[in-house]
């Protein structure tokens, strides 16, 4: 005899009532005076699955509704009757905390590989196979954009343009995809001063404030390695995937779709991108020494450029935006660098 | 509180309350995620409404809560109907771009209807005392409120966004229906304006104050206290404390305007002409809890997120109540023709809230 309230067919009505099982087959609803509101096969009424401690719905055919929230009794109703085929195992699980406990190691265990090795290599995958028309058109829209909004003409004399291009094409003709795989534009930095950037098609952006900075050829060769080494990995398309992925992950850990704009899964998701960004620059520098060598120039002398500008911009105050402050942990990167140079 | 045996109409209010509890929903919520993981996916149907009934089961009007209906294999046929979707439209894509472009432009058209199918979807499946609700916005209302208004609102620089915002209120609120009966709120777009206007003003002055106070400090330390001897390390403590108070400043801008417009459309709602809603939520307080819920989701790797969810929701049904001129157990479900399994289903993938 379980405790309840019987709603009349669809209504909002209800009468306090009592339910019993009769013989283990026929379910049988009455009113606190007794007298019998309704009556079916057990095995015919619709039975919600135990959650929490929300409340059983025992549904009849007509739309009549018996609602109770004495749970361990429905389940001893269920049993009776011999039904099993309902989600009884998955509120034991929610209840037991061992299931709990190794579902949080795994959620973790397999979060962490996700985010570490997964969604890297999907994204990268994704990012090797968009076809150039599309990184095209990425690029062009990127380009228009911070064109219009920041940067301005070049400064620089033609001579020194001209030598920045010889110091370009001679990294890109070390570099996999050639001499003509890549472009260098030259502009004023604006408020992003001495800076430079990829674009997923192969244009490399480098501002008159970068230049004016180095002092030898060797250290923006490094610079024009490492922006380089970023089109061929196709970082930035990496990024972009990464970015729309992440999403869909959220809606996978929130189990809805609808969470994704709020703050508290979307400041994570920031997050993690920065992690990326920070890993993609290790690889670029890894792969800039490669090509530096190769062309038989000296490492360490990119790392003095990294060094002065950190000096610049970090001195006194806060980082000052510029190549460096996208850069973290430049320090580390200076050493890497220097003990890269030591290593045939 | 009146109960269903007694007849009679006297007026009443009722309070909302959310008597959901973290631990509870956290072992949930964890336990279901994994299933998911084992299951690569396919358990995440019976997640989404295991987590659905546990919401809408714990949340209470008197002494009565909401039902969640959905069949959780419908929604594992609409998750496999938009993965297959995705998947023909990534994979025309990389054979010819223009695809992609035509695929974006079907989707722009399809969207009202998209709104539609999943505010039906959800409508139809909850329930309060063994009575449906439902949603009945039409294409071109859906049109208007989801694709014309905004692009109004941002091709205004924002001007009309105020306006835009009231005009999917009233197509979100008006559309529904309990028991057949209507939703209506009410309320003039320049109100809406008037609480942009508060909470930009608002902010200007708290970000002054900031600014004042920890400037003010930092000077007064400096120059009176320690007789002009000048340490760096106050500028750089002023400075990120200042840096702080001026994200939490901007993090909680959105959360806390959101807030003043629920209030305003759900306290002007009027359900079947007699019975008024009112919400009370106060934007400090929604933006407090949604700012904190992010660290803390943050700092615990998300783990935290379902008390977060849990914390918000206790938090804003409190303050919600309704006035009940006359009995509730009046109502009955209106017998709806069926929606279209594939509508449904569709419909069933997407789920677009509206902060009540």
């Amino acid at each position: 005899m379980i405790d309840g309230r019987y709603f009349l067919p669809h209504s909002a009505r209800f009468i306090a009532a009592r339910a019993e099982l009769m013989d283990g087959k026929t379910l049988r609803v009455c009113g606190t005076d007794g007298s019998v509101l309704a009556e079916a096969p057990f095995r015919k009424v619709k039975i919600s699955s135990r959650l929490g401690n929300i409340a059983r719905r025992l549904t009849f055919a007509d739309g009549a509704v018996f609602e109770t929230y004495d749970n361990d009794g429905v389940d001893d109703m269920l049993a009776e009757a011999r039904r099993f085929f309902h989600e009884g195992w998955v509120d034991r699980l929610e209840r037991s905390w061992r299931t709990v406990v190794v579902s949080v190691l795994l959620a973790g265990a397999v979060g962490a590989a996700f985010f570490v090795w997964g969604l890297p290599a999907i994204a990268l995958q994704l990012a090797l196979h968009t076809p150039a028309d599309v990184a095209k058109l990425m690029s062009d829209q990127t380009m228009s954009a911070i064109d219009s909004a920041y940067l301005k003409r070049s400064k620089l004399s033609p001579t020194e343009q001209k030598k920045a291009q010889v110091l370009f094409g001679r990294v890109a003709s070390h570099a996999p995809r050639g001499e003509n795989g890549y472009r260098l534009l030259i502009r004023g930095g604006g408020p992003l001063k001495a800076n430079a950037f990829a674009l997923p098609d192969g244009r490399v952006v480098m501002t008159d404030e970068l230049w004016a900075l180095v002092k030898n050829d060797d250290e923006i060769e490094g610079v024009f390695a490492h922006e380089i080494s970023h089109v061929d990995r196709a970082h930035g398309l990496q990024r972009v995937y990464e970015a729309s992925l992440i999403p869909a992950v959220i809606a996978v850990v929130t189990g809805d779709l609808s969470q994704v704009s709020q703050l508290s899964v979307l400041l994570p998701a920031i997050l993690v991108q920065s992690a990326y960004s920070r890993q993609n620059e290790e690889e670029a520098d890894d792969d800039a020494v490669e090509i530096l060598k190769r062309m038989g120039a000296k490492p360490a002398r990119f790392a003095d450029l990294l060094a002065r500008l950190n000096a610049k911009n970090c001195g006194k105050k806060d980082c000052e935006p510029g190549w460096i402050s996208d850069h973290p942990e430049t320090e580390v990167r200076i050493e890497h660098l220097r003990a890269a140079e030591g290593k045939k | 509180m009146p109960d269903g045996e007694s007849a009679g109409g006297a007026p009443a209010s009722y309070l909302f309350e959310f008597r959901g509890k973290g631990s509870e929903y956290f072992r949930i919520w964890i336990v279901n995620l994994a299933l998911t993981i084992i299951t690569l996916g396919v358990f995440s149907a019976w997640a989404k409404v295991r987590t659905k009934r546990y919401f809408n089961g714990s949340t209470f009007i008197g002494d009565h809560a909401f039902d969640y209906h959905a069949s959780p294999l419908r929604i594992l046929v609409g998750r496999t109907i938009a993965l297959a979707l995705f998947i023909a439209y990534e994979v025309s894509a990389a054979v010819d771009p223009r695809y992609a472009l035509l695929s974006l432009l079907l989707i722009g058209f399809a969207f009202p209807w998209l709104v539609n199918a999943s505010l039906r979807f959800n409508a139809r499946y909850t329930s309060y005392r063994n009575v449906r609700f439902n949603f009945t916005g039409r294409y071109f209302e859906a049109m208007i409120a989801y694709v014309i208004w905004p692009i109004a609102g941002f091709s205004t620089l924002g001007l009309l966004l105020p306006a835009a915002r009231r005009a999917r209120d009233y197509f979100y609120t008006n559309n529904h229906t309990y028991g057949g009966r209507p939703f209506r709120t009410e309320f003039s777009a320049g109100r809406v304006y008037g609480l942009v206007a508060i909470a930009i003003g608002v902010f200007i002055l708290a970000a002054a104050a900031v600014f004042a106070v920890v400037f003010g400090t930092e000077w007064l330390i400096v120059n009176k206290l320690l007789h002009g001897h000048y340490d760096p390390k106050y500028s750089i403590t002023a400075v990120s404390v200042a840096t702080g108070c001026f994200y939490f400043l901007f993090m909680s801008f959105a959360p806390a305007l959101h807030t003043m417009i629920v209030n305003l459309c759900v306290s002007n709602t009027i359900f079947d002409g007699r019975h008024k809603l009112k919400s009370r939520m106060s934007p400090i307080v929604v933006a407090w809890i949604t700012v904190t819920n992010a660290i803390l989701t943050l700092l615990t790797l998300g783990f935290f997120y379902p008390w977060a969810k849990v914390r918000l929701a206790r938090y804003e049904m409190s303050k919600l109540s309704l006035q009940a001129d006359g009995d509730l157990d009046t109502y009955v479900s209106e017998t709806l023709e069926g929606q279209s399994a594939v509508g449904e289903e569709i419909g069933s993938v997407f789920s677009f809230d509206f902060g009540l």
